[in-house]
């Protein structure tokens, strides 16, 4: 009933999706998988109204539509729960539910709080909500948010008279417990009677358990379309990673064995209800990769080494010494760098210029005099930007004006210029073009050329692959595998994927 | 917090006592004024105990209600700025103005004007009005509610003086002036005005879209606009409704002093913000109501007028004005969800 | 691979592009061609505007408000404010004269040291307490301004025998007076510790982003609490040069300078959210405050319309260089 012929949506530098094709029947579970710049979330968004396609067609209900924006999505029944949620945190459940649409509440010109609550009640039985409808958003848990963003679609397809709604699922599970999945997936299947739900997820063993159909898609294409009790994940993986590796493009030619010495070692580390006690230690000029889904507990251990998080047992020493708690100026004076997720609002001073954000560790370096002069600052960050190939039009450019690649650039230049002896490196070529993300692995290289030793967190598991020389897996907070990757002698994909799902 | 707890189970009452006081208890949870009222129950027993009792007299407690009903006029006003996540600071700048068009048309010594009780609409409408271009300039000229409040109060209050040439207008046999001056049961006219107006501004925020538009814009704007939530029209609409409050404010002011003058508006800035804070309503936006705000102006002039009776140094009041509201927000404000603050 | 976008719905708008259109121009600009207009106004209104006589009165005024607003720059750097700088400049006012008559000379250093730790105490009500400074400052500010009635309350002279002490300010050196003199050593010190110290540089990083800096290592708490002990400086120094011009302390000195010394940071292109502006910013404010304050009253405007003129060149400088591509939304 709903039809996307032909999408293709390009950006500068690279093209998201290229000729998807993407159907949603009546009544159905359908699953949609494919690693992180396959194209899933760019497809929704156009599902969605959020962005408009370069070519191709929409088909919703045998009628051609133009999506302007989400509004127009929601009136005809199609709409998303984002991963990261919508809802107004101080506002309650029943506020949130019926949000710009309370008209049909009116009474005398006021809301009729009888009526909201009757109509919450019984929409909110549907997807088994029981907790008090006067709870404020941000006093619930995750579960509880989900389910009100779907009875919220469920409500408004209602509203407007759609049959068969088209409900949209982001990753729903990252946040819920075992129980809680499993209350998700039970109503979702009874909802699957009045409604079509698209399920993007990276735990292949829910799709292939809970859609009736999977849909694959890779690098902005098809991959291919197949019948969830016809799939093993074994298949699924497959189709989603494989492919033949680019030995050069992760200059996996620089890789360097590591050093003798010891860097960083994490003994007994745990935090309650996170992860369990780990171990592990990296040594000079060693790249590690930490792969594990969202909620494996790795973001947490990385958060405890770079002092964001207190961890509840355990130590890290950096080359030998411990390392205090909590306090990320004490990581930082010993040596430990954090190459952010989020550049924007952790890496850089956007409203400041590239020398002053290159700058930042090192202001002590150029004083004359007890004050920092200027002349040395502009020459220690011309050698960063060229060292790091940071492409700006001067020292002085505002970090806003850069692009995103150069922007990564200049956080890493930042702490490169500072004596650090570990990094931690947060999915250090998100939203980083290809030409940048090429420069990126060579400037990676390079430090481990200088004997710094590494953990890093990346997008796609290729990544993880063609970067590291040794792999740490975490599953639901433990540490389940560990596994060697020396150069040109790589495990691929596939052979890893079932350790990590 | 438990899930699946559902707060409307008869089956476990034990008579209507029971649901009632666990009704009452929830009510006072969810209100967020549990520790302004306490606050004001000791205060108030403070002061009884100071004053031996005379502080709890009946013309006491009729002096408090009197004096608090413009401070809690103005208070509710300008909460619904801080929901927004704004401020706004031309609460002077407007009054001078009214009052001094008070002056102009009212009875009053210096011309033959005399629009009687169409002062009152007159008066609300200018605040009104003024109150809306405080809305444009922070919607579509985009410029910060700290500015451009801040520079509509000069701009008022300079019109105000200039308009009024700085001279005091005497009014004449206003006819509000026995309703500005009177008493219904033993409470203050003014009072009561003042919680007419709390419990409509508190109905809006509870049961109205405006009120869910007004918290959600608070909440996250971003997300609001997305839900659809017109954030420009609602922000207009708020600042306009402070300004009639001011407004109608500072009528009240000028019938009970019987003379207009524009330095009228003067020193009611900083305690209606005061009022505001210690009412428990939150600076960075939305969480706080009317009755926060109404509830925080009876708190500072209960206080104030006790250390009055209580003769204690004059000099001192604005320094435990200070202590009170540091204590008022360091009690009241929830750290876990701010992050950084500023 | 097995990696999750969080790109919600806020996250998704393809707005990169306008957000750094206008970052372009520095507010810097638009200020100073503001005070240029203005000048070049009054000087048509009255060729006396420009007269020695009357520049060394815009300068005179201009000189207080400057120093207080050197202070007030700071905290505004580190996206706060300090409101209690009227309340400190009344308390030390007249604290400052008061113990002139006591301890001679060393009321100088004594008025600066009680406000460096006022500045302190706001500092660390905000980073250890956790008050947003609006409020912190507020109340401090009441505390201070009824210390100050408190002290006296009513001005106080200074007894001619101290005259010579308040020469400091009211005399002059080689020929200009100390009290421009002071102006410009206050100015030096607050323009170098900002673009020539690690703290200084330290604010713009926390101003700008406060998670980052918090993140790569920089001591938040002492930023902060460096930034209001600054203000409480330029509140202390701006009056006692106020205290010496009129060889008296007034216990009611500051309460205009609160709302002025915001109005001369952000007139001047510093953002009221902090990160961007600067001494030389603060600089132009004051001066546009200045000009305005003397030039209406040389060409004869109004003496009750001044303030509403005022208002709104505050208004429209702001709207000129505050730059909207910074913050998604305007609060």
């Amino acid at each position: 009933m709903l039809e996307l012929r032909r999408i293709t949506k390009s950006y500068p530098g690279v093209v998201a999706l290229d000729g998807v094709d993407f159907t949603v029947y009546e009544n159905e579970i359908v699953g949609l998988v494919g690693e992180n710049g396959a194209g899933k979330s760019t497809l929704m968004k156009i599902l969605i109204g959020l962005i408009q396609p370069d070519e191709g067609s929409y088909t919703l209900r045998r009628k051609l539509v133009a999506l302007r924006d989400p509004a127009s999505a929601t009136r005809l029944g199609v709409g998303m729960v984002f991963q990261d949620g919508s809802l107004v945190p101080n506002l309650s459940i029943m506020e949130n539910l019926f949000l710009c649409h309370e008209l049909s509440f009116r009474k005398f010109g006021f809301l009729s709080k009888r009526a909201m609550q009757e109509a919450a009640y019984s929409i909110l039985a549907l997807v088994k909500v029981e907790t008090d409808l006067d709870t404020p958003i941000a006093d619930t848990t995750p579960e509880v948010r989900q389910m009100v963003e779907i009875a919220r679609l469920l409500w408004l397809a209602r509203l407007y008279n759609q049959r068969n709604p088209i409900l949209i699922l982001d990753e729903p599970t990252t946040v819920l417990t075992e129980n809680e999945r499993q209350t998700l997936f039970s109503i979702l299947s009874e909802i699957k009677s009045q409604a079509s739900i698209v399920l993007i997820s990276h735990r292949l063993q829910e799709i292939v358990e809970n859609s009736d159909r999977i849909v694959i898609l890779k690098d902005g294409k098809n991959v291919t379309e197949l019948e969830a009790d016809r799939a093993s994940i074994p298949d699924v993986e497959q189709m989603m990673v494989g492919r033949r590796f680019a030995a050069d493009r992760y200059h996996e030619d620089e890789q360097v064995e590591p050093g003798d010495k010891t860097v960083l070692r994490v003994q007994n580390l745990s935090k309650r209800g996170v992860f369990e006690p780990i171990d592990f230690s990296v040594r000079r000029g060693e790249i590690v990769s930490l792969v594990g889904l969202v909620g494996s507990g790795k973001e947490a251990v990385c958060r405890c080494i770079t002092g964001l998080e207190k961890p509840d047992s355990g130590s890290i020493a950096l080359g030998g010494k411990k390392l205090a708690w909590g306090s990320p100026s004490e990581t930082v004076r010993s040596g430990i760098g954090h190459i952010p997720i989020d550049r924007r609002s952790e890496g850089l001073a956007l409203g400041m210029t590239v020398a002053e954000n290159v700058n930042l560790l090192v202001l002590d370096r150029f004083k004359v005099a007890g004050l920092i002069s200027p002349s040395r600052e502009k020459r220690n960050a011309m050698h960063w930007i060229e060292e790091c190939r940071i492409k700006s039009p001067s020292s002085w450019t505002m970090c806003a004006n850069l692009s995103g690649g150069n922007q990564q650039k200049t956080v890493i230049a930042k702490w490169l210029s500072s004596q650090i002896e570990f990094l931690v490196l947060d999915h250090p070529t998100r939203g980083v073009d290809v030409g940048a993300r090429d420069e990126i692995y060579r400037l990676i290289r390079k430090l481990t050329h200088d004997g710094i030793a590494m953990i890093i967190m990346c997008d796609t598991l290729e990544e993880d692959i063609g970067l590291c020389s040794r792999m740490l897996i975490m599953k639901d907070g433990r540490l389940v595998r560990e596994i060697s990757c020396p150069r040109f002698k790589k495990p691929s994909p596939s052979e890893i994927i079932g350790s990590i799902v | 917090m438990p899930n699946n707890v559902t707060s409307t189970s008869p089956a476990r009452a034990s008579g209507w006592l029971s649901i009632s006081v666990a009704k009452g208890q929830q009510w006072l949870r969810r209100s967020g004024i549990g520790g302004q009222l306490f606050s004001l129950v000791i205060v108030m027993g403070i002061f009884a105990i100071g004053t031996k009792g005379k502080y709890l007299s009946w013309p006491n407690l009729q002096v408090i209600l009197s004096l608090t009903a413009i401070p809690a006029i103005i208070a509710i006003g300008l909460h619904q700025v801080v929901v927004l996540g704004g401020i706004d600071l031309s609460v002077e700048g407007i009054v001078a103005l009214c009052v001094v068009f008070v002056g102009f048309l009212a009875h009053n010594k210096f011309n033959s004007n005399d629009v009687g009780l169409w002062i009152v609409p007159i008066t609300a409408g200018i605040g009104g009005l003024a109150g809306v271009i405080n809305g444009l300039l922070n919607t579509k000229l985009k410029i910060p509610s700290f500015i451009s409040t801040l520079g509509m109060s000069w701009v008022l209050w300079g019109l105000a003086v200039f308009v009024s040439k700085g001279q005091t207008t005497p009014l004449l046999d206003n006819p509000l002036s026995g309703f500005v001056n009177g008493y219904v049961l033993g409470i203050p006219d003014l009072a009561l005005v003042a919680i007419v107006l709390f419990m409509a501004i508190q109905l809006i925020q509870d049961r109205t879209r405006f009120g869910r538009y007004l918290y959600a814009i608070g909440g996250d704007e971003v997300l609001a606009s997305q839900a659809g939530v017109k954030v420009d029209r609602t922000k207009i609409i708020v600042f306009g409704i402070a300004g009639v409050f001011y407004g109608l404010s500072a009528l009240f002011l000028a019938v009970r002093l019987d003379s207009a003058q524009a330095i009228t508006g003067n020193n009611l800035l900083f305690p209606a913000v005061t009022a505001v804070a210690v009412g428990g309503v939150a600076l960075t936006g939305g969480i706080g109501g009317a009755k926060n705000a109404a509830l925080g102006a009876l708190v500072i002039t209960a206080l104030n007028e006790g250390l009055i009776l209580l003769n204690v140094n004059p000099y001192a009041q604005e320094a435990v004005n200070g202590v009170v509201l540091v204590t008022a927000v360091a009690l009241t404000i929830d750290r876990k969800k701010l992050g950084f603050i500023k | 691979m097995v990696e999750v976008k969080r790109d919600g719905p806020a996250k998704t708008k393809e707005t990169t592009t306008v957000r750094r259109k206008r970052a372009g121009i520095p507010a810097i600009y638009f200020a100073v061609t503001l005070l240029l207009v203005l000048v070049f106004l009054f000087t048509m209104g009255n060729r006396n505007f420009l007269s020695a006589y009357n520049l060394n009165t815009i300068a005179s005024y201009t000189a207080i408000l400057l120093v207080v607003g050197l202070g007030q720059m700071n905290p505004i750097l580190i996206g706060g404010i300090d409101l209690s700088v009227g309340g400190l400049m009344s308390f030390i006012s007249v604290v400052f004269v008061v113990s002139l008559k006591t301890i001679g000379i060393w009321a100088f250093p004594l008025c600066i040291v009680v406000a460096l730790m006022a500045g302190f105490i706001n500092g660390n009500i905000l980073t250890r307490i956790k008050i947003p400074s609006f409020i912190a400052t507020l109340g401090t500010g009441g505390i201070l301004t009824s210390l100050a009635l408190i002290v006296s309350p009513l001005p106080v002279d200074a007894p001619p025998s101290t005259y010579a002490l308040l020469e400091v300010v009211n005399g002059t050196l080689l020929g200009l007076p100390n009290l421009l003199l002071l102006t410009l050593a206050v100015f030096a010190l607050f323009y170098v510790i900002l673009r020539f110290t690690t703290v200084g540089r330290n604010i713009y990083y926390v101003g700008s982003n406060i998670r980052m800096s918090w993140m790569s290592g920089i001591d938040i708490v002492r930023t902060r609490n460096f930034a209001f002990v600054l203000s409480g400086l330029g509140a202390a120094i701006a009056a006692i040069m106020q205290s010496c011009s009129q060889y008296g302390g007034d216990p009611a000195l500051g309460k205009v300078y609160i709302l002025q010394s915001i109005a001369a940071v952000v007139v001047g292109g510093t953002a009221l959210t902090g990160g961007t502006g600067g001494a030389i910013n603060t600089v132009v404010g004051a001066l546009i405050l200045g000009v305005m304050e003397n030039g209406m009253n040389v060409v004869g405007v109004d003496a009750y319309f001044q303030q509403s003129i005022l208002g709104l060149v505050i208004i429209i400088s702001v709207a000129l260089t505050f730059d909207r591509s910074k913050t998604a939304t305007i609060k």
